[in-house]
C-alpha cells in the first residue's frame, strides 16, 4: 500500500500539478515585447566598469623610486616647455633666464659719492632695479664700485644715490630717458676688460 | 640570513615615494616660474595707459623695430614712479625716433639702430644719418653715433659735430679712434674751452687713415668725396 492510497487529497495534489499550465499566448508577447524593449548593456558602459573598477597592485620600492623620478622628469620637462612658449600680456620677450645670453665680458663700474649710504647702478642690463646691483664703499675712499658680466653692446645706465639718479661722469650722456635725468652709455665690445 | 621587509613597509614606501614624486612634480613648475618685470611694471599702470603702451610696442614689433630700448622706458619710468602718462609719451617719442633711424639707416642692428635715435633725440637731422647707410660689411657705428650724440648734447653745434663725426666715419675711423676723440673733448669742455672749439681742435688730431673700400657709395657721395 503506497502513500497516494492512503492519502486520495496527494493524488489530488500530484494531478493538478502534472497538468500543463496554459498561458495565454497575449500574455507571452507581451512579456517577450517588453523584454526586447530593454537597451541591450552597452559596450562603453562595459569598458567603462572595467576602467573604474578599484583593483590592487603592488609596486617594489626600486619602481616606487623610478615611478617617483619619471614623474618628476616629467614635471620639470613641462615646466621648461610652458616657459619657453610662455609670452606675457605685452607680447614681450621670454624670461630673462632665456633672455640674458652669455655675458662676453665683466665691466667694472666705478662712481664717486664720499657722502652717500647707498648707492647701485641701475640700467637696461637690469632691469633698472636699484636692488639688483648693489655698489660696495672701496673703503677709506668715498668710491663705489660693481662689477657685472655684460654682453657686448650699447648699454645705457645711472647711478642710484640714496635714491636720486646719476648719470655717469666719466662716460658719453645717453641724453635725456623722458623722465627728467640723464643717463650714460658704456659701449661694451667682446673681450673688454675691466 | 637577510630579513624581508614586512607587507606594511613594502607597501608603504612606494607610495610615499609616488605621492612625492607627485608633490615634487606639481611644484617644479610653480617653484620655477618667472614673472618679468615688465608685465609687473605695466601691471602697476592703469588699464588705459598700459594699453597704450602695449599698442606701441605691437606697433614697433609690427615694424620690424626692436622692442628693447622701449622696455627699457618703461621699466625705468615705472622705477622712477613717472607719471603714467609721462612714461606713455616716453615711450611713444622712442618708438617714432626708431622708425625715423631705421628709415634712414636701413637694415642694421639693434643697437646701433637705438644709438641712432639717440643721435636724431639729441637733434641730428635724419639726412645727417644718411652717410652711415652704405658700408662695409660687419663695419658698426655704435661708437660713432655714442660719441655724436654726446658731443650734442654737449653742446656742440649740429653741423660741426655732424660733418665731423662723417668724416671720420667715411675715413675708415676705428671704435678706438672715436672713443679717443670723445675723450679729448670732453677733458676740454670741462677745462672750460667752448664745445665747438674742443671739437674743432681735438679733429685735426684725429689719426688720418686711410678710407676703406665701400660697396656701392650714391653718386652724390662720390662726387662729395672728390671734392673733399
Amino acid at each position: 500500500m503506497t502513500d497516494s492510497e492512503r492519502h486520495p487529497y496527494i493524488e489530488l495534489i500530484a494531478r493538478e500539478a502534472r497538468r500543463p499550465v496554459v498561458v495565454d499566448p497575449a500574455a507571452r508577447a507581451r512579456v517577450m515585447a517588453a523584454v526586447r524593449a530593454e537597451p541591450l548593456p552597452g559596450r562603453r558602459s562595459w569598458l567603462w566598469r572595467r576602467v573604474v573598477a578599484p583593483r590592487s597592485f603592488t609596486l617594489s620600492p626600486i619602481t616606487g623610486a623610478l615611478l617617483a623620478a619619471s614623474l618628476v622628469g616629467i614635471g620639470v620637462i613641462s615646466n621648461a616647455l610652458v616657459n619657453r612658449d610662455g609670452q606675457t600680456s605685452a607680447g614681450q620677450a621670454p624670461p630673462v633666464a632665456q633672455r640674458l645670453p652669455v655675458s662676453d665680458t665683466v665691466v667694472k663700474f666705478v662712481f664717486l659719492a664720499p657722502q652717500a649710504s647707498k648707492v647701485s647702478l641701475v640700467g637696461d642690463f637690469n632691469d633698472w632695479d636699484s636692488a639688483k646691483s648693489p655698489m660696495v664703499r672701496i673703503a677709506n675712499s668715498g668710491l663705489w664700485t660693481v662689477t657685472l658680466p655684460l654682453t657686448a653692446g650699447r648699454h645705457v645706465y645711472a647711478y642710484d644715490v640714496d635714491g636720486d639718479w646719476y648719470a655717469d661722469p666719466n662716460a658719453p650722456v645717453a641724453g635725456d630717458d623722458g623722465f627728467g635725468h640723464t643717463n650714460s652709455v658704456r659701449v661694451v665690445t667682446k673681450g673688454s676688460t675691466l | 640570513m637577510s630579513r624581508s621587509p614586512s607587507p606594511w613597509v613594502s607597501r608603504l614606501v612606494p607610495r610615499s615615494l609616488a605621492v612625492v614624486a607627485l608633490a615634487l612634480s606639481s611644484a617644479a613648475p610653480l617653484a620655477a616660474q618667472y614673472t618679468d618685470p615688465l608685465t609687473v611694471a605695466l601691471g602697476r599702470l592703469d588699464p588705459t595707459n598700459r594699453f597704450a603702451i602695449e599698442v606701441i610696442m605691437d606697433s614697433a614689433r609690427a615694424a620690424g623695430l626692436p622692442d628693447a630700448p622701449l622696455r627699457s622706458r618703461v621699466l625705468q619710468g615705472v622705477q622712477l614712479k613717472a607719471d603714467a602718462r609721462r612714461i606713455v609719451d616716453a615711450v611713444r617719442k622712442k618708438f617714432v625716433l626708431l622708425r625715423t633711424a631705421r628709415e634712414v639707416l636701413g637694415p642694421v642692428s639693434n643697437d646701433e639702430l637705438d644709438a641712432g635715435s639717440v643721435v636724431l633725440e639729441a637733434g641730428a637731422r635724419p639726412n645727417q644719418l644718411q652717410s652711415f647707410r652704405n658700408r662695409q660689411k660687419g663695419r658698426e657705428a655704435l661708437e660713432a653715433f655714442t660719441v655724436w650724440a654726446d658731443l650734442l648734447y654737449r653742446g656742440v653745434p649740429g653741423e660741426e659735430a655732424s660733418s665731423a663725426i662723417s668724416k671720420l666715419w667715411q675715413d675708415g675711423a676705428d671704435d678706438a679712434t672715436f672713443h679717443s676723440l670723445w675723450n679729448n673733448v670732453q677733458a676740454d669742455i670741462s677745462q672750460g674751452l667752448n664745445p665747438g672749439a674742443a671739437l674743432q681742435n681735438r679733429i685735426r688730431e684725429a689719426p688720418a687713415r686711410a678710407a676703406p673700400p665701400k660697396p656701392t657709395p650714391p653718386a652724390g657721395q662720390q662726387e662729395n668725396q672728390r671734392s673733399s
